[in-house]
């Protein structure tokens, strides 16, 4: 059904030479702006004043109650020179997005392979493997996380028969952030229900072809799989990136709203969120936001531009 | 439509036994958090807390009755409307207005196109908490506050701008000809989008009405600062609102609500499975 | 078309911000006639049902006054609050608890009850000593709900087993060497420590600095404690901790206050410092068997105070004021609102009610009772509330105390860090 009719014109035959762009026409210009017309309506009621808002109390002192009051860059001034907490929670986030990123990436791409057959069952599976996404953040999984995590729970039983006696992530600063990173991990349903739809795009003849050549496992993967799910990768890399970014529930319902111990599981968002919501200080909070969104923005950029070097589009058509 | 038959034509019966096996492996643990959740549930109050144990010692139902009693004057099936309300009518606006945005963004040329799709994904990447205030600011000036609009309003407006980059991406990789052919046949932009859009669209309509459905039932968040009178809640928050977190005795029903959360959504992730993955399968997702 | 929208939309919305903050100031009374007020609170469903209750009774008595209520658990309940007091539709009469009192009050979000007091609102049967409790600046902006005081809870089986006797008949008293050397007893005697560390709330270490004097935060709202002082009472739990005495990092770090992370509960510790309100839950979550007794002092004062667990208090930019404040006299001063509310928030603040309700009271809500009444003479007037940036200073106390406990840092740089951060917190 659509499906051949989407897939074919990319694998089978090369695409036909882009022809002149039909759209470029002058009825066209208020017919998009008439598609776009609620998106419009959406952005400028709900989305842009908020954003110009928080942009604006950025500058300014306000403690949610009383009338905001201007103070310039100030807010950005003390974040930057003297704020430790600031920093750390900076630092935190860092390392919160360089291993849990990569770990849910790879662990839904690894499941969405083994699942990507068609065998009996495989619809229940799939499913089971959601089961986490569907619980979310709640305070009965922060509560199992503690299960999980803390001393003479799960995983320190476990690791202590294999002779690993690390006692209870959860309570040890130098560990806890890493029960948030399985968390994150452990929640991978998105992301691999994207990956096994990009690995059903991949052309079987591909394989076939790279068998014929004698290619193992192994080699299949780095040049057919890899290659071929570039996109998807780079799609949901910049989505769990920019999540990844964002984490609050998570930290905030394992540490009870704290962060702790020692600040070891302390977010920038949780933190974001301390300021504005427990001490009073949103003004404060909102430049953190913007501080927040710059990094990111760039970031991505980033990824974009990188991704012309290591995406490869089949039938791409620019 | 089992197009993925990769494996499946030389059948051999023990590798498929060994790849039912390890994927069981693996699922049973990633799942032992979900089974010691629900096995939870099921433990009396004062084993909750004092044992990590998988099964509970004295299995009871206490805290699922606990749970339905609490939730007190109006009935569990009244939230269930409520929440059910509240899902459609956001699957219904993400949809039409995200489809919508959608299309202008992927295929009509405009002024402003590309900083106005910049815009909408640095929205994405602003933290909610500093525009929750501004926001709802708005929505009570337009005193739409204790009702379901603040919820439901903002998805006919597509500011769900994941959806929208979403389809923009699914729409790019049609094939340009197809609108060109509908184009000489006599069809305007809006024909293009009704009798060749639309239709192909239709997987990724379908992952967007599954994702915002399952969103929208599981946000405890704003419906929680929207909402006020209790006739008004939704299942998630009639649930969670009466067990106080900070009263021992309200773990069990805790997990007990957890787990019935999860049922009604879990199903339905269950039954359109396949239209999911089949949705985002035929998107072709490129960067 | 775009441009002009969007320019006008910002300037709007922060127009709007800045107008809802400055409405505060004037909450016209709206003439007579039926009115509704939202009356909001946190806490769980017995709570919950006796307050309805309550406030059915008063709607009964009152016809043209209704009353919607709202209630949730704690998070849920300020996250909430503060975003709709922001936006400018906050409740007419809402719960407090000790840090956010203050923050409230010296936020101009709450009515000072002083001009009610002797007219719509009667204050006579509530005690002095825990009216202080709702006092920001002299003015009174909450009233308490109820009443508890400082306790240690204790497991006595762990104690015969070591061969400790705790001072709980009334009179007796024992001193923090005393205390140290209980709890290490206990702490080599058995699998549990002593007792829960309770170097990580501001709330105990308030306690220790009535006895030498000193206050948390001077009336006037400045740090009342110097980082010596915080050092040598960290250090003297420091010395308990070597010795078992207390508990060890990994389950003091856990601590928030709540009962189902309490040491107790977890059966990680013998015994715990905590507030007599919560003995209920105590006895709910671990079982009957615990026993109450005094805070350990070094001088005649005990330190211990009669506290508010939560207070109540009417909103600033309440459109019905005098409804708001009947309702809140009702609640704490008529003998069938006490009846209905029982000790759903603590004891009743009302003697009388109290007398009456502890007349019949049972179990957990009876070991309170017994022990207000045994301690009856060394408890002194509430600490009075804490001033706006408290919330800050309270939460950066427990983390700079985790620091202390994982050994990051030396009690002194620690104590020292807890002074400037909290001398931030007070000067924003």
């Amino acid at each position: 059904m659509t499906q051949s009719v989407l897939s074919r014109p990319e694998v089978d035959a090369p695409p036909p030479p882009p022809t002149a762009r039909g759209g470029r026409r002058r009825r066209g210009q208020g017919v998009a702006y008439l598609f776009l017309s609620p998106w419009i309506v959406g952005a400028a009621l709900l989305t842009i004043g908020p954003m110009v808002a928080s942009l604006y109390l950025s500058f300014t002192d306000y403690d949610l109650f009383e009338a905001p009051t201007w103070i310039g860059v100030e807010n950005y001034v003390t974040m930057f020179t003297g704020d430790e907490r600031f920093w750390h929670a900076a630092w935190t986030t860092t390392k919160y997005v360089l291993i849990s990123v990569p770990l849910k990436l790879g662990l839904a791409l690894a499941v969405a392979m083994l699942l990507n057959r068609a065998r009996k069952g495989v619809g229940l599976y799939r499913s089971a493997f959601y089961a986490p996404s569907l619980l979310g953040a709640s305070v009965s999984v922060a509560l199992a996380w503690r299960a999980m995590f803390s001393t003479d729970g799960t995983v320190d039983r476990v690791l202590s028969s294999i002779g690993l006696d690390l006692g209870g992530w959860v309570d040890q600063p130098q560990y806890a952030l890493l029960t948030l990173v399985a968390l994150a991990a452990w929640q991978f349903g998105a992301p691999m229900v994207i990956f096994l739809a990009g690995l059903k795009q991949v052309p079987r003849e591909l394989y076939e072809a790279a068998a014929i050549d004698g290619a193992g496992p192994a080699r299949r993967f780095l040049s057919v799989t890899l290659p071929m799910l570039s996109p998807v990768i780079l799609f949901n890399l910049v989505l769990e990136t920019i999540h990844a970014f964002q984490a609050f529930t998570g930290a905030f319902v394992v540490s009870s709203g704290r962060g702790g111990p020692s600040d070891s599981t302390l977010l920038y968002p949780l933190y974001l969120y301390q300021r504005g919501f427990t001490d009073f200080r949103m003004g404060y909070a909102s430049a953190m936001a913007w501080v927040l969104l710059a990094v990111v923005a760039i970031l991505t950029a980033l990824v974009f531009r990188s991704a012309r070097r290591w995406v490869f589009y089949a039938g791409e058509d620019r | 439509m089992s197009t993925v038959s990769t494996a499946a034509r030389r059948p051999i019966a023990p590798g498929r036994v060994v790849w039912h096996v390890v994927v069981i492996g693996v699922l049973l643990v990633l799942l032992y958090p979900v089974i010691w959740l629900v096995s939870t549930s099921f433990k009396p109050a004062t084993e909750v807390i004092s044992t990590l144990a998988l099964l509970p010692r004295d299995p009871t139902g206490e805290n699922y009755a606990e749970v339905f009693d609490g939730v007190g004057e109006f009935g569990v099936l009244h939230y269930f409307w409520n929440s059910l309300a509240i899902s459609v009518g956001a699957v219904i606006g993400n949809v039409l207005s995200c489809s919508l945005a959608a299309y202008a963004f992927g295929r009509l040329h405009f002024r402003g196109r590309g900083p106005m799709f910049g815009f909408m994904m640095i929205t994405i990447m602003l933290p909610q908490h500093v525009v929750l205030i501004p926001q709802y600011v708005i929505f009570q000036q337009m005193d739409m506050v204790n009702t379901f609009w603040p919820l439901v309003l903002p998805k006919f407006l597509a500011t769900d701008a994941f959806f929208v980059f979403l389809m923009v991406q699914f729409i790019r990789s049609l094939p340009r000809e197809l609108d060109e052919a509908a184009t000489l046949d006599g069809c305007g932009p809006v024909g293009v989008f009704r009798h060749v859009i639309l239709p192909l669209l239709r997987p990724a309509l379908i992952t967007t009405a599954i994702f915002t459905f399952i969103w929208t039932w599981n946000d405890f968040f704003s419906q929680l600062i929207y909402l006020n009178d209790p006739e008004k809640f939704t299942l998630p928050l009639a649930l969670q609102l009466f067990i106080d977190q900070a009263t021992q005795s309200a773990f069990g029903p805790m997990f007990a609500m957890s787990v019935l959360a999860l049922l009604p959504i879990g199903l339905f992730f269950l039954a359109f499975q396949r239209f999911l993955v089949d949705g985002v399968a035929t998107s072709g997702i490129k960067g | 078309m775009g441009r002009v929208s969007r320019r006008g939309a910002a300037g709007l919305l922060v127009g709007l911000l800045s107008l809802t903050a400055a409405l505060s100031g004037c909450g016209a009374e709206s003439a007579d006639g039926p009115v509704t007020l939202r009356f909001v609170w946190w806490g769980n469903e017995d709570r919950a049902k006796a307050t309805r209750a309550a406030v059915e009774e008063f709607q009964k008595r009152n016809p043209d006054i209704k009353v919607e209520t709202e209630y949730s658990g704690y998070d849920a309940y300020f996250q909430k609050l503060s975003t709709q007091v922001a936006g400018g539709a906050g409740p007419d009469l809402l719960q407090l608890d000790r840090a956010t009192v203050g923050e409230y009050a010296g936020r101009k979000v709450l009515a000072d009850l002083g001009e009610h007091t002797g007219k719509d609102l009667e204050l006579d049967k509530i005690p002095a000593n825990l009216l202080e409790g709702g006092k920001v600046d002299g003015r009174q902006y909450a009233v308490a709900a109820g009443a508890t005081t400082q306790m240690l809870i204790f497991d006595p089986t762990h104690f015969e087993a070591a061969g400790v006797t705790v001072p709980t008949a009334p009179g007796e008293k024992w001193t923090w060497a005393q205390f140290a050397e209980a709890m290490g007893k206990v702490g080599a005697a058995g699998q549990v420590a002593g007792t829960t560390d309770f170097g990580w709330a501001v709330d105990w270490f308030e306690v220790w600095l009535h006895q030498h004097g000193k206050s948390l935060y001077t009336p006037d709202g400045k740090l009342g404690f110097t980082a010596d002082e915080l050092a040598e009472y960290w250090a003297m739990i420091g010395t308990m901790r070597a010795g078992k005495g207390v508990s060890p990092a990994e389950v003091t770090t856990k601590m928030d206050g709540s009962v189902q992370n309490s040491g107790i509960v977890t059966r990680q510790a013998a015994s715990e410092i905590g507030y007599d309100s919560a003995v209920t839950g105590y006895f709910g979550a671990f079982g009957p068997n615990l026993e109450l007794a005094p805070l350990p002092s070094d001088v005649a004062e005990s330190g211990m105070a009669a506290m508010p667990p939560v207070s109540f208090a009417v909103s600033q930019r309440s459109k019905h004021k005098a409804a708001a404040v009947k309702l809140l006299d009702f609640l704490v001063n008529d003998p069938e609102a006490g009846r209905l509310l029982g000790a759903s928030r603590g004891v009743p603040p009302n003697e009388e009610i109290r007398a009456q309700v502890c007349s019949s009271a049972e179990g957990g809500s009876k070991a309170v009772c017994d022990y207000e009444v045994a301690q009856r003479d060394k408890i002194g007037p509430a600490f009075g509330a804490w001033p706006t940036g408290s919330s800050a200073i309270k939460r950066d106390f427990q983390r700079t105390y985790d620091d202390v406990i994982f050994n990051r840092v030396s009690v002194a740089d620690a104590a020292k860090r807890v002074v400037q951060d909290a001398e931030q917190s007070l000067g924003s």
